[in-house]
């Protein structure tokens, strides 16, 4: 085993919510009583004449549109470096790339049900989120849906998803104990980004639990808050 | 080589050869990236590209050997075949696209990559603060990847953007110049 | 018809606010609020957030369609995956339209939120996404 898995937990413990992390820049201002309407800043942005804006190009575009695995080996490979320089330690390091997962994870939920157009549902049950999880995203970023989903039989607010093999992890040249570990955290943060959002707030961990069949096994822990356990129990069974 | 020939290649490898992932997840984890540098380097653009560089060159290192060993591409007899190598089966197999070769210097050692699509640069538009769209090169990550991946096969290259259309200029270009062929003797530069 | 629209974030925050009038009927698109309906459009709003926090959890669609009145005033709500509201405060039910106007910003919010640096809850300073939202309008109020 890798001298980074403490054999007296196999529980990485971490995951801050960076929603309430000091530091982070997030101007709001409570809804304020004024006299006028608020004027917009002017804008100083250039743009070339054939491409316009952001708002102007079509969101579904690259919808179907593939890279090299390979790209983003190198780019997360590099993630994972510029985050060791700035880090001590390993639950530091896969703090950092928690909240890289956590930016991608916020754009991603919104991405995903807009595409769903009309039809598109928010969920409010566990189950419901955890399966748009399990399924819709976890197809979007590895093509295939999460290997399981389980419920804790000990607590009540813990649930696992089950990943038998990590598409992530194949894709990176670090040492393999290692890359695992920091993949998973920033699968994590994505994980636990859309629970956030959806307000389903939880702490996402991710544990390497290797077995004869899948080596590379992987659980991620999610363990709602407790808001989200007492508005479940107040829900119509159906 | 031909144009042709090193398109019929890239496209071929591409094609049979390498494993993909969805672009969004790639766009996202690159733009996830920059963002990061910003905020770490408060805004201080030039060392967010000096970052971006660095970055690129160190992935450069390794990419060589993986492009080498997808596309079993000989040794460039040329600067030009060099060129058409990077931009017809590099960005081919790494990014699906297909930059073009333009600009030649008349004395064959410097050209221009002009980006029609940007696979890393999709949805993207710089912050508004008056000094973004002077200072920072969005896409800096290549032009270290070019470096490095060249040095390798003993190339000392300089790349750098002219012109990006996240700035709002028209295009998105790179010059690429060769600098010296490196000696076997002499260790490989490095940073 | 006159309109007044605002963009929640998660903390409830605002962070795009606009007002337009009807361009339908020979309406010219401007606004017509009196200066003292200002404050009580934001009040009003702020007041929906509180039924749009209830009604979320009993309707799963995006469009809750109108949430809450206010003498002749009524608000109309979108919500997105990651729980921005859209809200709309309006004189007359125009149901389709309304369901119209808040897809097109929908969009607009998404591209918004694909920018690697723009973050959740940051005030929109566009003034592309601004001409976006009127186009809308426009097109749809």
């Amino acid at each position: 085993m890798s001298n980074l898995h403490n054999p007296a937990s196999p529980f990485v413990p971490f995951s801050p919510n960076p929603a309430i992390q000091s530091g982070v820049a997030s101007p709001t201002t409570p809804l304020s009583i004024s006299q006028k309407t608020p004027q917009l800043g002017s804008s100083n942005l250039r743009y070339a004449s054939s491409r316009k804006s952001i708002y102007d190009r079509h969101l579904n575009r690259t919808q179907r549109s593939e890279l090299s695995k390979a790209s983003f080996a190198f780019l997360f490979g590099e993630m994972i470096q510029y985050a060791q320089k700035q880090v001590s330690g390993i639950q530091d390091l896969e703090k950092k790339l928690n909240i890289q997962g956590y930016s991608i994870g916020q754009r991603l939920l919104e991405l995903l049900l807009h595409r769903e157009g009309r039809s598109a549902k928010r969920e409010t049950r566990v189950l419901g989120i955890l399966q748009f999880v399990a399924q819709t995203v976890y197809r979007h970023l590895f093509g295939k849906p999460a290997d399981g989903l389980e419920k804790s039989r000990d607590n009540e607010d813990e649930y696992m998803l089950i990943d038998n093999d990590p598409a992530v992890n194949s894709y990176i040249s670090v040492p393999r104990e290692m890359s695992q570990l920091n993949c998973a955290a920033f699968v994590a943060g994505i994980i636990e980004a859309v629970l956030d959002g959806s307000l389903f707030p939880s702490r996402v961990t991710a544990h390497s639990v290797p077995t004869e069949q899948y080596p590379m096994k992987t659980v991620f822990l999610i363990k709602f808050d407790e808001s989200v356990l007492e508005r479940e129990s107040v829900m119509p069974n159906n | 080589m031909s144009s042709t020939k090193a398109a019929r290649i890239g496209e071929e490898v591409w094609k049979t050869r390498i494993d993909k992932v969805n672009a969004e997840l790639v766009t996202l984890t690159y733009g996830s990236i920059v963002a990061q540098l910003c905020k770490d380097y408060e805004g201080d653009y030039m060392e967010v590209n000096k970052q971006l560089d660095k970055m690129g060159y160190n992935i450069g290192l390794r990419l060589i050997e993986d492009f080498l060993a997808k596309t079993n591409t000989g040794r460039c007899i040329n600067f030009r075949d060099t060129a058409e190598t990077i931009s017809k089966i590099g960005f081919k197999v790494f990014l699906n696209i297909t930059p073009t070769v333009t600009n030649w210097a008349t004395d064959n050692k410097q050209f221009s990559l002009v980006f029609e699509e940007n696979p890393l640069a999709d949805f993207v538009e710089l912050p508004d603060d008056g000094r973004a769209q002077n200072e920072l090169w969005y896409s800096n990550i290549l032009c270290g990847v070019l470096r490095g991946a060249l040095e390798m096969v003993q190339m000392q290259v300089d790349a750098h953007f002219t012109s990006d259309v996240l700035r709002g200029n028209e295009t998105t270009e790179m010059r690429v110049s060769l600098i010296r062929i490196i000696d076997d003797e002499l260790p490989p530069g490095d940073d | 018809m006159t309109f007044y629209f605002a963009i929640i974030g998660t903390k409830d925050n605002p962070i795009y606010e606009t007002e337009f009038g009807t361009s339908k009927q020979g309406g010219d698109g401007h606004a017509r609020f009196p200066d003292e309906q200002r404050p009580m459009n934001q009040f009003i709003l702020h007041s929906a957030l509180d039924i749009v926090e209830e009604v979320q959890w009993v309707q799963k669609e995006l469009y809750l369609k109108t949430v809450d009145r206010f003498n002749n005033l009524l608000v109309s709500c979108f919500l997105t995956a990651g729980n921005i509201k859209f809200l709309l405060l309006h004189d007359s039910k125009a149901e389709d339209p309304i369901r119209q106007f808040f897809a097109d910003v929908h969009e607009a919010y998404v591209k918004t939120l694909m920018n690697p640096f723009y973050e959740v809850d940051m005030r929109i300073t566009s003034t592309v996404f601004d001409s976006k939202v009127r186009a809308a309008a426009k097109k749809y109020l």
